[in-house]
């Protein structure tokens, strides 16, 4: 069994035997899955290619659904209710959980229209109301000072650490309460990697953020909780700082130290 | 000794390269040759006048272009539409055991050679039409109808594909912002495919304009221009089609070749056009 630490915090979401098989597999991809997430947190899932962390990434705002034939098992509680329930209105889970992708993703339209795009779904009409609300989402993505002046402009006119922002920007004004991020920096340059991870530290006292990363380094600086996986299973949950300086397990130890991988 | 051979192959290739423009050039000159005793005879009232009387020895290409500018309207006011919902239904909504046959047979329906087309609409849609609205089924609204059947299938795989080159990751950060099905294709797949789509419907629009086959048969070859619609009417290829057997005169000869090269130098435009958007599609792509 999986060595799992305490959380001291609230829960922002709750794994319990959670269980994934991609349409056509014989055996699931995740198997029998227990993890906590911190409320205001920042939780880490590390692990080699193929151990099934972005395909856990992905159950938590039901993104899996988008191709049929998926399988889900188990529960994922948020709110004191299993999202996994066939009749989770899906729209609605994921305003309040909201994801950050590989690589940028500006829609091709003006960057006001892409951060406004996800309040415009949700009825947002009121000018004054949008306009406020973009500025304080760009603003919260440190990108306000850069794109003020071309707020009209086509949002692919900006570079990719920017367009990543962009999308953070737009993902944080719909004001969800969890943030996934799937290995958001792996498309970007060092200095562009930087200021993601200074706004993901930041944006960690209004949501709760789950980060998949290659970069066991990256997980190190930002994270308060690190999820070690294999094979489909979780072999360690702890505490950032004790799961790379005292590993419990020792297939985490051999991991982070780069025995495997 | 390599070095030669590649540089006779490189010049080999660029002469059959060349020789394709020239082919181009000689069609051009030709129908431009042919067309001179009309163009001298007519001049520019040729574009205006509505009297075609070979007897008269009087020839006017309006109802001619009048009737393949009315009939491709028709076939591109009603495929468009319907070749939108067939895309969006194959590339975002239809389960994957039906998308491929689906997707097949569309393309397979576009491969139809067009007379088969013609024969299938005066055998079968004229009488239809002909009870519906009246008149002797032998119309525009016939020609319009049966244009729009032989461009939709073209039309839609086209559209399909280019449907199909939105990124999955950008339509998924759509869904993760709460969009529904129908948000993602109206604000994201078709604005990102937007050049691929008008590059599609142009180059159908420069089939139907063009098309022989399936009016010829539809639409009557009567020189009139009438606002209604189930009146029969003609189309520059379908005036060819019908009267080159019987120019009898020069000029009647000459007036036809007019038409063809008038029809020559639309398909070109349309043609222009549609790579101007497709050529752009590429640069956005790069």
């Amino acid at each position: 069994m999986a060595t799992i630490v305490d959380i001291a915090t609230e829960k922002a979401l709750e794994v319990k035997n959670f269980e994934f098989t991609y349409a056509g597999a014989d055996e699931p991809n995740i198997k029998k899955l227990t993890m906590p997430i911190a409320k205001h947190s920042i939780t880490a899932l590390i692990g080699p290619s193929g151990c099934g962390k972005t395909t856990l990434l992905r159950s938590f705002n039901r993104m899996h659904d988008l191709y049929p034939g998926n399988k889900y098992g188990g529960e994922i509680l948020f709110k004191d209710r299993n999202i996994l329930g066939s009749k989770e209105d899906l729209i609605k889970l994921r305003t309040q959980i909201g994801m950050i992708f590989q690589k940028p993703t500006a829609f091709p339209m003006s960057i006001f229209d892409n951060v406004a795009y996800g309040l415009r779904l949700q009825g947002l009409k009121n000018k004054t109301e949008l306009q406020d609300r973009v500025e304080k989402a760009l603003q919260d993505a440190a990108i306000w000072q850069e794109a003020k002046d071309r707020l009209r402009h086509d949002a692919n006119g900006l570079s990719g650490g920017q367009q990543q922002r962009l999308c953070i920007a737009r993902a944080i004004a719909v004001e969800p309460e969890v943030l996934l991020f799937d290995e958001p920096t792996s498309a970007l340059d060092p200095i562009s990697t930087a200021g993601i991870e200074e706004l993901v530290v930041e944006l960690r006292k209004r949501v709760s953020i789950i980060i998949v990363t290659h970069n066991m380094q990256q997980a190190a600086r930002v994270s308060d909780y690190t999820g070690f996986m294999y094979l489909g299973e979780l072999v360690e949950l702890g505490r950032t700082e004790e799961l790379f300086v005292t590993p419990k397990e020792k297939l985490t130890e051999e991991y982070i130290t780069g025995k495997f991988g | 000794m390599s070095a030669i051979i590649d540089k006779i192959f490189a010049n080999a290739t660029k002469f059959i390269a060349i020789g394709v423009l020239l082919l181009v050039a000689w069609i051009f000159t030709v129908l431009f040759e042919h067309s001179l005793e009309s163009i001298e005879a007519f001049g520019f009232s040729f574009l205006t006048e509505t009297k075609w009387a070979p007897n008269l020895e009087k020839f006017g290409a309006l109802p001619a272009i009048y009737g393949s500018v009315v009939s491709t309207f028709l076939a591109m006011i009603l495929a468009v539409p319907l070749a939108i919902g067939v895309a969006i239904f194959l590339s975002e909504i239809a389960h994957s055991k039906i998308k491929t046959p689906v997707g097949v047979s569309i393309e397979l329906l576009a491969a139809i050679p067009s007379v088969i087309y013609g024969m299938w609409g005066l055998f079968y849609f004229v009488p239809i039409i002909r009870d519906i609205f009246g008149g002797i089924g032998i119309s525009m609204l016939t020609a319009g109808i049966v244009l729009s059947i032989m461009i939709l299938p073209f039309m839609a795989a086209v559209t399909r594909d280019a449907m199909n080159t939105t990124p999955d990751i950008l339509k998924e950060s759509a869904y993760a912002l709460g969009g529904t099905k129908w948000d993602v294709v109206k604000d994201i797949i078709i604005p990102y495919a937007k050049a691929g789509i008008i590059g599609s419907f142009i180059l159908a629009l420069g089939r139907a304009i063009g098309e022989t086959m399936a009016v010829t048969f539809v639409m009557g070859n009567v020189h009139k221009i009438s606002a209604d619609l189930t009146q029969p009417a003609t189309s520059i290829p379908v005036t060819l089609a019908n009267e080159f057997a019987e120019a009898d005169s020069g000029l009647y000869y000459s007036s036809l070749f007019e038409l063809s090269l008038l029809l020559l130098v639309i398909s070109f435009t349309i043609i222009s056009i549609a790579k101007f958007y497709f050529l752009r599609r590429k640069r956005i792509g790069q």
